[in-house]
């Protein structure tokens, strides 16, 4: 009894090993396969994202979707508008000293601020992105020459415009044209004026690219307008006044663009005066300008400078409707009320506005003015505030034109983008408006600090900007 | 879609051999059957020998009995009674689980014999090393080991907080106080440049165990990074845990055990009597220690005085503290307040054991509780069960080990950790709670730190872990073994913040809640099928062990942020949520793949020669790259056994062993060498967007670590005084690591490997020795020290490379580079540092002064007394190291947040000289950027070794009625108890401030057994 038993046992041992050596042998054969993986379905590589129109231009909404959500040209409180109203004299400072705001506002980035190296960062990144189109584009096979054009076009216009601001922040930058890991991590630095040339550059064949037509209806992504309009600023930064004017015309003869009837209407999403707007993340969302901007009782961590907003004209529409009031305990505060659905809001109605058509008139109000065409410069400045209810100005000589379009830009453009900081730093007149009303302010702090991590892994980055 | 094969150049190789071995494996159990046990009996006149067995307390039924050398074999009766056939001189062994086997040669037909209960000598003890075990004696490689007997007196949740200061050469340091959080675990220092590249290899009853957490640490930020995830498995249900150290031990595991092996074996059951076993423990923990920070009197004269020294006569509108919108003569020892609380601790678990002689099962399953020293209804829950089967046939030649547990845990945490705000709150500021018990803030002036406790952090996490191990002996001394093991482990966490976490002022109603989810779940499989051969030749021992290893892993994550809730009651539902992101949904997989292979040799029980190798191919590697070999070769000499010293010699166990060899890392994830791109999940204008996932680069291959090892074990008087010392050499090369870059290359870092070698070098003593030995006392001590040092030998172009800035050649790569302090400049009253490249300007360029923060060495001093059915044991654990002064590095002083006491003693404006520079409000720029240089400098670096009372346990054998058969326990135990150190900071054995410090846990509890 015991033997049978135990024989049964064994056998079915045997089985069980047989069946286990089997199983091994099995796999064993199929060894070549084993350690073998294919990419999960949520990535694509490289290859097949550039074979592909759909693909390619979910590659290139990435970069869109970066450059409105995070870095310098964001709304929030990471972009330019919200920094250099603080860092210049846009907004007053209401936080306490551990929020990011009040580095700013007290000027006081170091080269360790971790604030400097996310705008450095987040800007290479994008422009990484910019050039993995540039160059996917370039090596497809199978995109029609429509597409491919468009793509790279839109890749070029938006690898200037970030370069562009990066100089404008931080002085002399790296100009990054490829995705060469090797080569971007021993770049060089290119002085300012430079990088502008290159910045034209870009643009220059991104007009030479983009359509006149908006691939959306709602000009989301840029047409060849819209990068002729930043072209036109670039100009202007330049003190190449000819073509800054030139483009600058182009852009304002084109019958695709109007002043709206209504002020109020200037940043709704359909505004005949938009040339380029970022997209919300949602489609119930509006900008995230207004969710940094807007407050209902004390300030959050900021409000409008009182200086701003006493330097309107009487009876300015611009005053009226870009501006809110908000009283608390007895004080007035005031925020930019340009876009008005902020928190909570139940409609989608306005779009943030990178781009403007009045930014045009004034750009080529100042080139006009700089060449001797004071006349010109006049109907420029005019034109703008007659859509902010003003009669003409009063200015007429060459220098009086140029403070007032200088006076014009700080109000027609507060609050976006960074317009009234670069407008001074170029212009040289930072000391002498930010000395007297701020604390910290010091010459040095023109430049951004360059991020200390930045130096010490690319020694070719130095020197240091001066003061840090 | 490319599908890479890696496998082109094994299979030709490798196929044939396990086709082989598999065939002899079939062959062998076929031809077994017709064998018999009849066969080896032709030559010797066999008799029936019988006999009893016994205890001490009577018969044993279900001992195994066998003919030495022979398939004979026989079990005992209920009444111990045995017969077997057995010829004068053949040698009986009497075997019996939790019984010390007793061998006796045959004379005569009538053999009874006694056995004892197990209590073998440490050199007697089988050591697991994985894929095979081995005597301690007899080991040649490097394996430090605890049991359940040193991890039951701890009240610790984790058992890498179980395992500190108990190993050698095994560094572990607890990231935060928080129940449920991580450890940082170096065996043997840190091999890799990358910092998460240094983990060692988990390998849970044989079945690999990762150990990278499942969380994303998005939503886990109150852990001060990612939770341990080894919070799965319950310290009590482990019978001990191994770790091996050096290439001996390492090798067969190749490619994963460069940075160590931790085997951890779980308890298995007793046949026999069945018997139910219970313990329950409850205790409380607090903080360990506070920083000393000012009192509201300090606080405020050191504000007027830096407004003061700014130029400032009018205080800022956001100045609260000063300007006399808060109360001035209102105080609040913050520390106390936030993080004085009392954590509740309580345990409970029960298990049943028994079976037959054949067949032996252990249920058991616990739960426990901590709650947190911060005020509010917070708690971590662990539940867990298991099971555990052993069988084996009736010939002895079938085993089967079986094992599957289930653990679940619950953890809800405040949204953040008080500690940083605790320490930087103003002393003036308002109370917590306003008059009708809501939340105060003080007409928005206050952003008051009980918000955090509005949000919360919770985690639910499920792991199954199963492991089947099937072994069959086809034929004398040769078995086949087969494992598989199965995990599971299921995670989800979530991050609730709701709008009223923000001051009202803001006014942010629920629609701008948040909540962020993470779900992520990661299965795997492994079979390992391997052939075990064992023979005598006379004197000489050789035990041949062949295996391959098929592993799948396979994991996704989901990471969902919703936002805008109609009411902040509904945070916790997802589906509640007005907008859903998809922040990340991804999907892995991970392949691996080896061929092992053992061969010891054991000459006469004194000469030993372990040779050891694996292949291994993963699919972390792209192609051509995914194959290495790895091996070594160990040996010792047992030279106490040497005629020199006889038997009543001094020396009563003497080793000298060594070994060399090699191991890799593979530890980098998945799909890095593909070159992609990856949803961000994030729209724009209708179309989701793409990004590239990483810099492109192919080329990279495994990471090594050649390891050299010289040791030494020898036992004085009878083995009372035991010594052990090795010393070792790890040379880790062919880097592979996240090179860093700077961000003008679109990313932080590029996967290479690096032509950077990193050698550890070190020696570990252990000294145990049994000090008094009488009657009823006895007093036993054992030390363990590690003196470690580390050291990056080459490392080609260096100075132009991007690692110039953290690395120097020839020092730690753990160092720190910083500013040299030079005092403070007497006419502007700021700190001065050095001008190190002498280019006429301190800035970064000249923060080339060095400091080694990792420690020079660390141990642990245990001692055991024994009185009766009294015991006492009490651990000390100690570390030589240095830190930065937290009291030092809280930000420039004068600012809006509380500071050290030590920074009372500063330098006035023009008046006298302090030990710190002069306070600021912010507004002078100069001094807070020396403040920040100050907080890099070497000035802040300084002592913080501690000796810490790491545990204490007090345990007392209630005297019950032997015939009850009941057993039971009261102890009384207690958790970093004393600390001694001269640190100025919170708590010394902490990396970094800001989080909340290892507690101090004391418990109560009781145990009993029938």
């Amino acid at each position: 009894m015991q033997n049978l038993k135990n024989s049964r046992g064994q056998q079915f041992c045997a089985v069980l090993l047989r069946a286990c050596c089997t199983a091994v042998l099995v796999s064993c054969l199929g060894c070549d396969s084993f350690v073998g993986v294919e990419l999960p379905d949520s990535q694509l590589s490289v290859s097949d994202v550039f074979e592909d129109a759909t693909t390619a231009n979910a590659a290139m909404a990435g970069v869109y979707s970066k450059m409105r959500d995070s870095g310098m040209l964001s709304g929030s409180s990471t972009g330019c508008s919200y920094v250099l109203g603080l860092y210049g004299d846009e907004l007053e400072f209401y936080g306490s000293s551990d929020v990011d705001g009040f580095l700013y506002a007290a000027n006081g980035l170091l080269a360790t601020s971790p604030q400097a190296a996310s705008l450095w960062n987040e800007a290479y990144r994008q422009i990484y992105g910019a050039n993995a189109v540039i160059n996917g584009v370039g090596e497809s096979a199978f995109l029609p020459e429509a597409e491919r054009n468009l793509l790279m076009g839109e890749a070029l216009f938006a690898r200037g415009m970030l370069h562009f601001y990066l100089a404008n922040l931080f002085g002399a930058i790296p100009y990054v044209t490829t995705t060469d890991y090797q080569a971007n991590s021993t770049i060089g630095k290119m002085p300012v004026g430079e990088a502008w040339q290159q910045a034209r550059v870009d643009l220059e064949e991104a007009v030479s690219l983009l359509p006149e037509t908006y691939r959306s209806p709602d000009r989301t992504r840029p047409n060849k307008f819209a990068a002729m309009a930043l072209l036109s600023r670039i100009c202007l930064y330049q003190g190449s006044w000819e073509s800054a004017s030139e483009h600058a015309t182009a852009v304002i003869e084109s019958p695709m663009y109007n002043f709206d009837q209504d002020i109020e209407a200037t940043f709704l999403i359909g505004s005949s005066a938009t040339l380029f707007q970022f997209s919300p993340a949602r489609s119930t969302d509006n900008t995230l300008e207004a969710v940094t901007f807007i407050f209902d009782a004390s300030p959050g961590d900021s409000a409008l400078r009182d200086e701003l907003v006493s330097t309107f004209e009487q009876g300015d529409l611009r005053r009226a409707n870009w501006i809110r009031a908000v009283e608390d305990n007895g004080t007035t505060y005031y925020h930019a009320y340009k876009y008005r659905q902020g928190v909570g809001a139940t409609v989608q109605a306005e779009y943030s506005k990178v781009l403007r058509f009045s930014e045009l008139f004034l750009i080529r109000s100042e080139a006009r003015a700089r060449q001797g065409d004071l006349a010109g410069a006049a109907a420029d400045i005019n034109a703008v505030r007659s859509q902010a209810g003003l009669a003409g100005t009063p200015a007429s000589s060459q220098s009086e034109l140029l403070q007032a379009v200088l006076q014009e830009r700080r109000v027609e453009l507060f609050a976006e983008f960074g317009h009234r900081f670069f407008d001074l730093k170029r212009l040289g007149l930072l000391d002498a408006t930010l000395g007297p009303v701020k604390n910290g302010w010091n010459t040095a702090d023109a430049n951004f600090p360059i991020p200390l991590s930045e130096l010490l892994l690319n020694p070719n980055l130095m020197p240091q900007n001066a003061g840090y | 879609m490319k599908f890479h094969s890696l496998f082109r150049y094994g299979r030709r190789v490798f196929c044939p051999v396990l086709f082989g071995y598999a065939f002899l494996g079939t062959q062998g159990a076929l031809a077994h059957a017709p064998l018999g046990s009849s066969r080896l009996s032709f030559f010797v006149v066999q008799q029936q020998v019988s006999g009893r067995v016994t205890d001490a307390s009577g018969p044993l039924p279900g001992v195994a009995v066998a003919v030495k050398g022979t398939a004979r074999t026989a079990l005992t009766d209920l009444d111990g009674r045995y017969s077997i056939a057995a010829s004068d001189g053949e040698v009986l062994i009497f075997s019996y689980i939790g019984y010390a086997p007793v061998e006796v040669p045959v004379s005569g037909a009538f053999l009874d014999e006694l056995l004892k209960p197990e209590a073998r000598s440490i050199q007697e003890v089988v050591v697991n090393a994985g894929y095979y075990s081995v005597k301690e004696s007899e080991r040649t490689g490097s394996i430090a080991r605890i049991t359940s007997k040193d991890i039951e007196n701890q009240p610790v949740t984790n058992v890498l907080a179980a395992m500190q200061g108990r190993m050698a050469g095994v560094s572990i340091t607890q990231n935060t106080g928080m129940p449920g959080g991580g450890f940082d675990i170096k065996i043997r220092g840190q091999n890799s440049l990358r910092q998460d590249g240094n983990r060692p290899l988990y390998v849970i009853d044989g079945v690999p165990y990762d150990s990278e957490s499942l969380t994303d640490g998005f939503a886990s930020a109150v852990l001060a990074g990612r939770p341990s995830p080894l919070n799965s498995i319950p310290p009590g249900q482990i019978a001990s845990i191994e770790v091996l150290k050096d290439a001996d031990a390492t090798a067969i595991y190749g490619s994963r055990g460069a940075n160590g092996v931790v085997l951890v074996t779980t308890k298995k059951g007793k046949g026999g009597k069945t018997t139910v076993s219970a313990n329950f423990t409850r205790g409380a923990s607090r903080v360990t220690r506070f920083s000393k920070l000012m009192d509201t009197g300090q606080y405020l004269s050191m504000r007027r005085e830096a407004f003061a020294n700014d130029g400032i006569t009018e205080y800022p509108e956001y100045a609260y503290d000063v300007n006399g919108t808060w109360d001035q003569n209102r105080y609040t020892d913050w520390q106390k307040e936030l993080l004085g609380g009392m954590a509740l601790f309580s345990t409970a678990n029960v298990s049943v054991s028994g079976g037959s002689e054949r067949t032996a099962f252990l249920l058991s399953g616990g739960t426990s509780e901590q709650s947190t020293v911060f005020a509010g209804n917070f708690k971590y829950r662990t539940g867990n069960v298991r099971a555990s089967l052993n069988h084996q046939g009736e010939d002895g030649k079938f085993k089967l080990s079986f094992a599957a547990g289930l653990s679940l845990q619950d953890n809800r945490l405040p949204g953040n950790d008080y500690t940083a705000e605790a320490m930087s709150l103003v002393p003036n500021a308002p109370a917590l709670y306003d008059g009708q018990g809501n939340l105060n803030w003080e007409n928005n002036t206050f952003n008051n730190p009980l918000r955090n406790n509005l949000a919360q952090y919770l985690s639910q996490t499920d792991d199954l872990l199963s492991s089947l191990k099937l072994s069959y002996e086809i034929a004398e001394g040769l078995e086949a073994v087969t494992s598989f093991g199965y995990t599971s482990t299921k995670l989800r966490d979530r991050n609730l913040v709701p709008s009223t976490t923000s001051m009202p002022s803001v006014q942010l109603t629920s629609a701008s809640s948040y909540m962020s989810m993470t779900i992520a779940d990661r299965t795997s499989w492994i079979a390992e099928p391997q052939l075990q051969w064992r023979r005598s030749f006379g004197m000489l021992d050789i035990d041949l062990l062949a295996g391959s290893t098929f592993q799948m892993q396979e994991g996704e994550s989901l990471l969902q942020l919703g936002r805008g809730f109609s009411s902040n009651s509904l945070i916790g539902n997802l589906a509640a949520a007005s907008s859903i992101r998809v922040l990340g949904n991804e999907k892995k997989e991970y392949r691996y793949q080896a061929f092992f292979g053992r061969a010891n040799f054991n000459l006469n029980k004194k000469y030993l020669l372990n040779l050891t190798a694996r292949r291994d191919g993963s699919s972390r590697f792209g192609p051509g790259r995914q194959f290495a070999t790895f091996g070594a070769v160990g040996g010792a000499w047992l030279f106490h056994k040497e005629r020199l010293f006889g038997e009543n010699s001094t020396v009563s166990f003497g080793k000298l062993r060594a070994s060399y060899g090699s191991t890799g890392s593979d530890q980098i994830g998945d799909y890095q060498y593909f070159n992609t791109y990856g949803t961000t999940g994030i729209q724009y204008a209708g179309a989701i967007g793409l990004e590239p996932t990483r810099l492109f680069n192919p080329n990279f291959a495994w990471e090594t670590n050649r390891k050299l090892e010289l040791g030494t074990e020898v036992g004085l008087f009878g083995d009372r005084v035991f010594v052990t010392a090795a010393w070792y050499r790890n040379t880790s090369g062919n880097q592979l690591t996240g090179i860093p870059l700077p961000a003008t290359t679109g990313f932080q870092s590029v996967q290479a490997n690096l032509n950077a070698v990193v050698r550890n070098t070190g020696l570990e003593v252990t000294l145990r020795t049994e000090n008094i030995a009488s009657g009823n006392f006895k007093w036993t001590s054992s030390l363990n020290i590690s003196f470690s040092r580390n050291r990056l030998v080459s490392f080609p172009g260096l100075e132009g490379s991007t690692y110039a800035s953290y690395y120097a050649v020839g020092q730690p790569i753990s160092i720190q580079k910083l500013y040299q302090y030079e005092g403070i400049d007497p006419v502007t009253g700021i700190y001065k540092f050095a001008d190190l490249n002498g280019d006429g300007s301190v800035d970064y360029l000249d923060m080339s002064k060095t400091a080694d923060l990792s420690p020079k060495f660390f141990g642990g001093l245990h001692n055991e007394f024994r009185y009766k059915s009294l015991r006492l044991e009490f651990l000390v654990q100690f570390v030589k190291q240095r830190n930065r002064d937290q009291a030092l590095t809280m930000g420039f002083g004068g600012g809006m947040n509380n500071q050290s006491v030590a920074m009372l003693d500063h330098t006035q404006t023009g008046g006298t000289a302090g030990a710190t520079q002069i306070y600021t409000a912010g507004f002078n720029e100069q001094a807070v950027m020396a403040s920040y240089m100050y907080s890099s400098s070497d000035a802040v670096i300084t002592d913080a070794s501690f000796a810490r009372l790491k545990n204490i346990a007090l345990t007392w054998d209630v005297p019950t009625a032997k015939s009850t058969g009941v057993a039971c326990q009261l102890t009384l135990q207690a958790q970093n108890l004393l600390t001694i150190t001269a640190y100025k900071g919170g708590d010394p054995e902490f990396p970094a401030g800001g989080y909340l410090p290892p507690l101090r846990t004391i418990t109560a509890g009781i145990g009993f057994s029938f």
